[in-house]
């Protein structure tokens, strides 16, 4: 179990160390002069300023020098300066990253509970009417633009009927955004459960149990869910990247002030030392998030645990 | 030359299209045929368009701002006046041109890679798919913004941007897909008759990958579309006046009280061409799997 823990902190460090060298060189694959690209929309920047931020961003010294730089200051929690305010980088993500993670949560909680039971159950009615229904309405939800699908619940909940708020902050708020990201997510939660059960259910130790006389529910609920869920442990950790990924649409649909949001605000404004920070966070967490269920995977795996 | 060729059953190019079968076995199932449906639709919409289309699809003021739909305007008009039909149908043009640009670039040098590191084994193996992993936990969302972020934000850049964050799926797909070839039997024999690495690559590796990484492409055509129209979502692709349907969702979103088809039409659009290419892949897998075929 330590030996396979220990692969997946390797790897996991060694994604934060590319993405450290891609992010130091995202900026220079900029076309043009990245400062003068930052201030294109803000005049009267003299060059003397200009020259200062450039000095300032390391981008007068060779690229190596600039990637030691860049992680030194890491190593000390500097993420640099924003362009637009001139705030520290990292007080602004820190100060918005809670309310991501906290929306993300939230949608793999509700994918999961939506999701999980509707594979097991076609798993379970493999093949009859149930199951064709639910599979198709799953491809159907797959097929959904989650962008769409939150200009509805926004239309219908917040604006037509005004049961919760358009925008903010609140817990009420996060209702809708977390449904939105959570619903798009629970069709890949339903057919991964099915798959995957479906496959157990034809294993021999579940034909064992069934035909040594063990009541059904007894099979379904010790044999069938125990094993088949291990597939999805680790499938989440893949699927919380990608709640973070659908974050960034959904948080600009609903204003809800997280990171993705962020990052696309400076994106527009060509707020590169905020883009930066914002990838690297994103690895980092999702590196964090797959670590930590990793270890819960191989705590609930017997064979890995007990090699 | 002494090759021998050993033909696998049921996955190899040779019998896919050697089997008169392919075709009927997909209709057959329901998802193809719907799928088959919908992409066909959506082809002849996309041809179609300078004459299907009634209107102009940036002409402002060919009728009325704000018309609900009706028989002169089927689908409605958009806040300029602007037809959404001839809108949506010019839509399909770019959707369409989107999916398969993305798919393109992404599919080709991902199986390149794939196929590279699976016939080459040892630290280019090592390299290549742990490149890939890494970059594959990143998500194609992130990598896409990225790319935009370097790139700015039009709708070339952003077809480019998703071809670049989909090559690390198509890489490890086609990758694994590749071992599978690389370890049977008549690999090695070619090998030892003499063909060189570029011949295994291309004439025994190549053919016999092909149907697998059909079937995931068929489905990434779909993660690709809804990807662009994500990023037109959230103004990152298509610019003003281009008919994008993501685009035009998101302008729609300030008129959601006034007129709701200006939300509900571009949506309805996206998600039926998604569910085409979801669905036609789907059946590809079943009339192409050997195991799903009797079901």
């Amino acid at each position: 179990m330590l030996s396979f823990l220990a692969g997946r902190l390797t790897m996991g460090l060694l994604t934060v160390f590319v993405t450290t060298i891609l992010v130091t060189l995202l900026i220079h694959l900029v076309p043009g002069d990245p400062v003068q690209i930052m201030y294109a929309q803000s005049q009267g920047t003299t060059p003397e300023q200009m020259e200062e931020v450039r000095k300032s961003l390391g981008l007068d010294k060779p690229i190596p020098v600039q990637y030691f730089m860049f992680v030194g200051r890491l190593l000390e929690g500097d993420l640099g300066y924003t362009i637009r305010g001139g705030q520290p980088v990292l007080d602004v993500i820190l100060q918005r990253l809670p309310n991501t993670i906290v929306l993300a949560v939230a949608a793999m909680a509700i994918a999961i509970l939506i999701g999980v039971p509707i594979g097991f159950f076609a798993a379970y009615k493999q093949g009859t009417i149930w199951d064709v229904t639910l599979m198709i309405t799953a491809i159907a939800g797959i097929s959904m633009p989650h962008f769409w699908l939150g200009l509805i619940l926004l239309f219908y909940f917040a604006v037509d009927l005004g049961w919760l708020p358009v925008s903010g902050g609140g817990p009420l708020n996060l209702v809708l955004p977390a449904v939105t990201l959570g619903l798009s997510n629970a069709a890949i939660f339903a057919r991964l459960t099915r798959s995957s059960m479906i496959d157990v259910l034809s294993q021999d130790f579940v034909q064992t149990a069934i035909a040594k006389g063990l009541p059904q529910k007894l099979v379904l609920r010790r044999h069938v869910l125990r094993a088949g869920l291990i597939p999805i442990i680790t499938m989440m950790g893949l699927q919380f990247a990608f709640m973070m990924g659908g974050a960034i649409v959904v948080e600009n649909i609903f204003s809800w002030n997280g990171v993705g949001r962020m990052a696309v605000e400076a994106i527009f404004q060509r707020d590169y030392p905020i883009i930066q920070g914002f990838i690297l966070t994103f690895a980092v967490v999702v590196v964090i998030v797959s670590i930590m269920l990793d270890a819960v995977y191989a705590f609930i795996d017997p064979r890995i645990r007990r090699s | 030359m002494g090759e021998i060729t050993v033909n696998t059953p049921g996955l190899s190019a040779e019998s896919t299209q050697a089997s008169p079968g392919f075709w009927r076995r997909l209709v057959r199932t329901p998802n193809g045929f719907i799928g088959l449906l919908i992409v066909t639709i959506l082809i002849v919409c996309a041809f179609g368009a300078d004459f299907l289309a009634p209107y102009n699809p940036t002409k402002m003021g060919s009728g009325p701002r704000f018309l609900p739909p009706g028989s002169d305007f089927l689908l409605g008009t958009d806040e300029f006046g602007r037809d959404m039909l001839s809108r949506i149908l010019y839509g399909s043009r770019l959707t369409l041109l989107i999916g398969a640009v993305a798919v393109g670039i992404s599919l080709t040098a991902g199986m390149l890679l794939g196929m590279v590191a699976a016939y080459c084994r040892g630290w280019i193996e090592t390299v290549l798919m742990r490149s890939a992993d890494i970059l594959f936990s990143f998500t194609e969302t992130l990598i896409a913004l990225a790319c935009v972020a370097v790139l700015g934000p039009s709708l070339q850049n952003a077809v480019l941007a998703v071809s670049i964050a989909g090559i690390p799926f198509y890489a490890r797909t086609c990758y694994s897909a590749s071992l599978v070839e690389v370890s049977k039997p008549y690999f090695e024999a070619s090998i030892a008759a003499g063909a060189g690495p570029f011949r295994m690559v291309f004439h025994h590796l190549l053919p016999n990958v092909l149907p697998t990484m059909i079937v995931v492409a068929t489905l990434g055509v779909s993660t690709a579309i809804l990807a662009a129209a994500g990023l037109s979502f959230l103004g990152l692709g298509a610019q003003p006046p281009t008919p994008e349907w993501g685009y035009m969702l998101a302008g729609s979103r300030d008129y959601i009280n006034r007129a709701p088809w200006l939300m509900t039409i571009p949506g309805i659009a996206i998600a039926i061409t998604v569910l085409g290419f979801n669905l036609l892949g789907d059946g590809f897998r079943t009339a192409l799997d050997p195991k799903e075929r009797d079901r």
